[in-house]
């Protein structure tokens, strides 16, 4: 460190005493307040100001350019990274949500079987033939109960019958099958007869005591004649009812399970002959 | 047109640069401390006005850069006018005093003296606040925790920024 050291110690006092004189005279004017200072403190602020804010300016352009451009580079990946979070995100909450609705649709299950139906078994369903037969692949088969001639409900009514099981497989014919047919009784008249499928999404009537009493609205149960499904289950409402057509009118039934959104179905591999239905709601009392 | 002797021109370019470097500490200072408030701790100007006490070897260039500094820096703080002035006046006699005493180029003697000149010049400022009343609540703020804490501070920044004058000094000359 060079160093030029003062020859005469007199101009150092002298110059320390003016400084000390004139800061402890601005001091002591401000704190009698006689005499306004604030012109010492204007000047010096409006000589110095303008540096502060041109610095500040300077200082706020080089964040400004920083955060914009140069702060930028990572952001890409960044973006990428959390598009690819979103995505996973998304697709486990969707996931999530199947679950739910899964375990209510599975929760109703166990209501049902629990309703004194019978043994019972749930099952999955796993395929769908809609072309020519309308029937269904269900997880189940003979190691679990499931035989021909089981018959197959969810909470909201019947769905068909077995007819044809593998040991880990069964084939279910639906309601609606061409081939499929259900012995019926009305809820409000108790009146007997039998349903058949037309193939399509609806039932038809084939038979019954007297049509004279039959309008929309009406529902059918099962009967527990035809030995296949338990007694007092929903079958399906009348849509429309038509003229005459031969020995009956033409009567439309669409079934109250919904056949086009099966997932899981209750398969009653031993039933008791007891009636399930609250007459007065029509529907199964889980 | 006026033609200036050589010596002249020299001494006015040395002001000069003097007079803007001691004007960029104390925006520097002002600008820091409102971005970031960590830096409030650290006292530029105060380092600057030890650092030449020290390195110039001239009491009275060392007293007017002291009182300079303080000046500038009470103004734009809106500290009591004076006040910093005052303290930084003494720290700059007092640095020049040492300088020409001591082995100022020794880090343990760097750390001890930026270490009590920090601590003296918030004292100082804080009497000389409270000697003028409650209009000047800004100095108040040095109580004894963070005039340590303020201390370090100085001291770790005074040891950085002195070295590397140290070394860019060395390097040009």
């Amino acid at each position: 460190m060079s160093r030029v050291v003062a020859t005469s110690k007199r101009p150092v006092w002298t110059v320390l005493a003016i400084a000390l004189v004139i800061h402890t005279g601005l001091i002591s004017l401000q704190g009698r307040r006689r005499i306004d200072t604030n012109f010492v403190r204007t000047w010096l602020m409006d000589s110095l100001a303008p540096v502060e804010k041109l610095a500040d300016r300077s200082f706020f352009g080089v964040g400004h350019v920083w955060s914009r451009y140069v702060g930028l580079i990572g952001v890409y990946d960044e973006n990428q990274r959390l598009k690819s979070e979103n995505d996973a995100l998304r697709m486990q909450i969707t996931q999530d949500r199947e679950a739910v609705l899964e375990a209510e649709r599975i929760r109703a299950l166990i209501g049902l079987q629990e309703s004194g139906l019978g043994k019972s078994v749930v099952a999955r369903v796993i395929g769908r033939d809609p072309a020519l037969t309308q029937t269904v692949t269900i997880d189940k088969g003979t190691t679990h109960g499931v035989k021909p001639d089981t018959a197959v409900i969810t909470p909201n009514g019947i769905v068909g019958r077995v007819i044809h099981s593998s040991n880990f497989f069964s084939i279910v014919q639906l309601i609606v099958d061409s081939q499929g047919a259900v012995g019926v009784m009305l809820q409000s008249t108790r009146r007997q007869g039998i349903l058949k499928g037309n193939g399509g999404r609806d039932l038809e009537l084939d038979y019954i005591d007297d049509d004279n009493e039959l309008k929309e609205g009406d529902t059918f149960l099962t009967s527990g004649e035809d030995r296949v499904y338990p007694k007092g289950l929903p079958v399906g409402v009348i849509v429309s009812v038509g003229p005459r057509r031969g020995l009956f009118k033409a009567v439309q039934i669409r079934p109250s399970a919904d056949l086009g959104r099966l997932e899981e179905v209750l398969c009653i591999t031993e039933k008791r002959s007891i009636d399930v239905v609250d007459p007065t709601q029509g529907t199964l009392q889980p | 047109m006026m033609i200036y002797p050589v010596s002249r021109v020299t001494t006015f370019g040395l002001v000069g640069r003097f007079a803007v470097s001691l004007i960029a500490v104390v925006v520097i200072q002002g600008i820091l401390s409102f971005k970031f408030k960590v830096f409030g701790y650290f006292d530029l100007p105060l380092i600057c006005c030890i650092y030449y006490g020290f390195t110039l070897g001239n009491p009275v260039a060392s007293i007017i850069i002291g009182s300079s500094l303080g000046l500038m820096q009470d103004s734009l703080s809106g500290a009591v006018l004076g006040a910093n002035g005052l303290s930084k006046t003494l720290i700059g006699f007092f640095a020049a005093s040492a300088g020409a005493k001591f082995a100022v180029d020794q880090s343990v003697t760097r750390v001890f003296a930026l270490f009590l000149f920090s601590i003296g010049d918030d004292l100082l400022v804080t009497i000389l606040g409270l000697m003028v009343g409650p209009a000047s609540t800004a100095t108040y703020s040095g109580a004894v925790g963070s005039w340590l804490v303020s201390a370090l501070f100085n001291t770790l920044l005074g040891l950085v920024l002195f070295g590397y004058h140290d070394r860019w000094g060395h390097a040009t000359t």
